[in-house]
């Protein structure tokens, strides 16, 4: 149905061609799904299939993508969006027209079809994701997971037999990602659809896909194959390949090394768990002692916060220590972020509920501020204000008055110590993304804030990013800072956070230690589900020694 | 901010304007706009606004936004724009007539205050015109007539519309980006040049936003086949009928008479 033969892409001004030479096909009813590290060229190799490559996106194409029989080069970007439909990352930046109706309908009307029909096609693939009952209403007051369910459906409507979606879970908390991976497997289990999914999510998208192809770092095809030699027998390869295996296959390759053979390798938390009921374990190692923590730096009492009169935190009471690393969670609308930006005066809390580092965030100016706390936002290039990246790391220590000599050896280590020191000179908005991610956590410590505050820093990012900044965050944490997180990714909170608040409808279920939050039903109560590994382990008949674990790190 | 994407409701046969084509609400009114900014005089843009008046009242359905518009805003409105154009008015060029106050050398006589009247009423005429349209049809409604009736090429009327999407997006965008320059403490002190400043300071990353979220709508849009043919099914036809003619032809032959008639009153 479609096939590439040597594809390689070059985007203009860079001098990689990411992919380079992927040649595979896919045929009716197959459902792929692509894997690779970031950079390996996944997303620009989606934007080929349909044409946007090379007629739209300037870059420049080799090799052939051939759609039903005729060269893409050949046809014109609308004609073969009748053959491929495309749901992209971002649901706020496919959205055009004012009704859910209107939107499914927007395709197929472009494309001249009868009136009756676009109706009719419209109802099939809204009713397939689910929304036909809201077909009135405007798509703003969707959900993340809704917007992302109504892209799949103005593909649906398009006909076209081949899908592909584009990391359609990145930007959704795990409700959205949920809800859109049932929509998903409706669709698939239709099979009527060809589906390519590129997703660094495994966790979510292994129970429906059937065949994994693995682009490498220098964008050629490595492996490809069914899940279960790609995934099962591949895994050592995949993990030389820096692409990001499920947690489940991990914990089995872990607990390989201890001795402890699971065959075949789980891929999901309940084959994990399966297979951890079938064999004799050891007893679980003790799990290393809580770290020694210091006096109270943060501080809130009974802060409430009301926006144009909704309550958005109720009698909100909290201590955080020295050297935490608090991980805040909840579902949407829980009011995360409002603590996080009371706590940092990044909006001007009631006066007297906090301190933190010694300062009411209320009453203190914002430069007195910065020396306490550094503020990071979700989207990095708001906070850039200067023209270089060494000029941007000086500002705080400007406003703060320091001599030149200081400024500059301080701008030095922080250049250095975040990998940054051959771009000083470079403009901010050129970096690249995880660059960006790291200057602003730079910008943010620079100051000597002792806390550091974090909203969904890992948001709209793949695996590996998010990985290489939480071991920032750690090691900061291991030095000293105080590290509060506001996120969405409860498996990445499970790894680092040394204390979980649990955030549900303005209130705090709890604050505890992270090792009690991961093993209680805290997290269900709040309405959020337990990391993969801990799903396995409470899904576990046997081993009750072994239940509370949720940590890779506390498997021998 | 209004939903230029409401969909059309009908409010019965009496609230007509909401019955009637987009584009001759829009033509009917517009000899009349035309007019009434080049009078001087005070009855006949007034006679325009009790007229436009009337038809919203009778023809359309009054939601309390439209009425606080018409019976709060706009007076006050007139009232206040009568004097501060008052104000501006040259007491050579106009008659000599009683003080209204003074303060000085300064004097605001009658004749400045109601030559700044017929100003604020010529604005608030054209104003109560437009609204017969404006707040009697939606957007999509105002787009689909362009391109069904005045042959406007679809690619532009609907990208016009798309791009409404944007309004509130940039605005939450401006907001999160002036909390994150206070935060890296951009405060810069306080008067008009430091204000600019901090505003072109938000300008980059609002720019390197909205150009990243143009491109990525324009694919999105292509994808799925976006100005593929010259024409496009269209699921709401947007009539234009007898009633549409007989209510242009009526709105016209009564400015033709308020204007013959009105000065003659005086």
């Amino acid at each position: 149905m479609i096939s590439l033969d040597r594809v390689r892409i070059r985007h203009e001004g860079s001098g990689a061609w990411t992919p380079d030479g992927a040649s595979f096909a896919i045929g009716a009813g197959e459902v792929v799904l692509l894997l690779g590290p970031s950079g390996s060229g996944k997303s620009t190799l989606a934007l080929a299939l349909n044409g946007l490559i090379p007629h739209e996106v300037p870059a420049e194409l080799e090799g052939t993508v051939t759609v039903d029989g005729a060269l893409t080069t050949e046809r014109t970007v609308a004609q073969l969006s009748e053959h491929v439909g495309m749901v992209f990352q971002d649901p706020d930046s496919q959205l055009v027209t004012g009704t859910l109706l209107d939107e499914v309908c927007f395709g197929p009307e472009n494309l001249l079809v009868p009136l009756d029909e676009v109706l009719a096609r419209a109802e099939r693939a809204l009713r397939r994701v689910g929304l036909w009952e809201r077909r009135l209403d405007n798509p703003d007051v969707l959900s993340g997971g809704g917007r992302q369910r109504l892209a799949i459906a103005c593909a649906l409507a398009l006909e076209s037999p081949l899908i592909v979606l584009d990391e359609p879970t990145a930007n959704l908390d795990p409700a959205g990602i949920e809800e859109v991976y049932a929509a998903l497997a409706e669709v698939v289990a239709s099979g009527e659809r060809s589906i390519l999914l590129v997703e660094h999510n495994l966790d979510a998208a292994i129970d429906l896909v059937q065949r994994v192809v693995v682009i490498d770092r220098e964008g050629r095809i490595a492996l490809d194959g069914t899940v279960d030699e790609v995934l099962r027998h591949g895994t050592d390869a995949l993990a030389a390949l820096g692409v990001w295996i499920p947690v489940a296959t991990m914990a089995a390759l872990r607990l390989r090394e201890a001795g402890v053979d699971l065959d075949p390798l789980p891929l999901t938390p309940r084959e994990l768990a399966a297979a951890l009921d079938a064999v004799e374990l050891p007893a679980p190692p003790a799990p290393d002692g809580a770290t020694a923590l210091g006096g109270v730096v943060i501080s809130v009492d009974s802060l409430t916060v009301t926006r144009r009169k909704t309550p958005i935190l109720s009698d909100v009471s909290l201590d955080v220590a020295r050297g935490e690393l608090l991980a805040i969670v909840g579902t949407n609308g829980a009011g995360k972020t409002t603590l996080l930006q009371a706590i940092a005066g990044v909006v001007a809390p009631p006066k007297r509920r906090i301190l933190t580092a010694g300062l009411d965030p209320a009453t203190a100016d914002a430069r007195t501020l910065a020396r306490h706390v550094g503020f990071v936002f979700q989207n990095p290039e708001h906070q850039f204000i200067r023209h270089t990246v060494a000029e941007e790391l000086a500002h705080g220590l400007e406003l703060q008055h320091l001599d030149a000599g200081a400024i500059a050896e301080r701008v030095d280590s922080m250049l250095e110590r975040f990998g940054l020191g051959h771009l000083r000179d470079v403009h901010p908005f050129l970096l690249s993304g995880g660059q960006k991610r790291r200057l602003s956590v730079g910008t943010a410590l620079i100051a000597g804030a002792p806390v550091l505050a974090l909203d969904e820093p890992t948001f709209g990012q793949d695996r590996e990013r998010a990985a290489e900044l939480l071991d920032i965050l750690t090691q900061l944490n291991e030095e000293g800072t105080t590290v509060l997180i506001v996120t969405h990714d409860l498996q990445l909170v499970a790894e680092h956070a040394t204390s979980i608040a649990v955030m549900q409808g303005g209130r705090l279920l709890a604050k505890q230690p992270a090792a009690q939050a991961l093993a209680g039903d805290l997290l269900e109560e709040a309405g959020l589900r337990h990391p993969p590994l801990g799903q396995a382990m409470r899904a576990l008949t046997r081993h009750d020694a072994w239940r509370g674990i949720s940590r890779l790190r506390d498997l021998p | 901010m209004t939903n230029p994407y409401i969909e059309h409701r009908d409010y019965g046969p009496v609230r007509f304007l909401h019955r009637l084509n987009p584009l001759s609400k829009l033509f009917a009114p517009l000899p009349a706009m035309l007019l009434v900014i080049l009078t001087r005089d005070i009855p006949t843009p007034l006679a325009f606004i009790l007229l436009a008046m009337a038809l919203l009242l009778v023809g359309a359905h009054l939601d309390g936004r439209l009425a606080l518009l018409l019976f709060v805003v706009l007076p006050l409105a007139v009232g206040f724009l009568s004097l501060s154009f008052g104000i501006w008015t040259d007491r050579e060029r106009v008659p000599v007539s009683a003080d209204v106050f003074s303060l000085g050398d300064y004097a605001f006589t009658t004749e400045m205050w109601l030559s700044g009247f017929s100003t604020a009423l010529r604005l608030g005429a054209v104003l109560v015109l437009g609204l017969l349209a404006g707040a009697t049809s939606t957007g999509a409604e105002l787009v689909r007539a362009l391109v069904q009736q005045l042959r406007v090429p679809y690619r532009i009327g609907y990208t016009a519309l798309a791009a409404f999407r944007f309004v509130p997006r940039f605005g939450h965008e401006l907001e999160v980006i002036r909390s994150a320059h206070r935060v890296r403490g951009m405060i810069g002190g306080r008067g008009p040049i430091a204000g600019a400043r901090r505003y072109l300071g938000y300008v980059v990353p609002l720019l390197a936003g909205a150009i990243r979220h143009a491109e990525r709508i324009a694919l999105a849009m292509d994808a799925r086949a976006f100005g593929a043919h010259p024409t496009r099914t269209e699921r709401h036809i947007v009539p234009f009928r007898a009633r549409d003619w007989v209510f242009m032809i009526l709105f016209w032959a009564v400015t033709a008479a308020l204007l013959v008639l009105v000065p003659r009153l005086e």
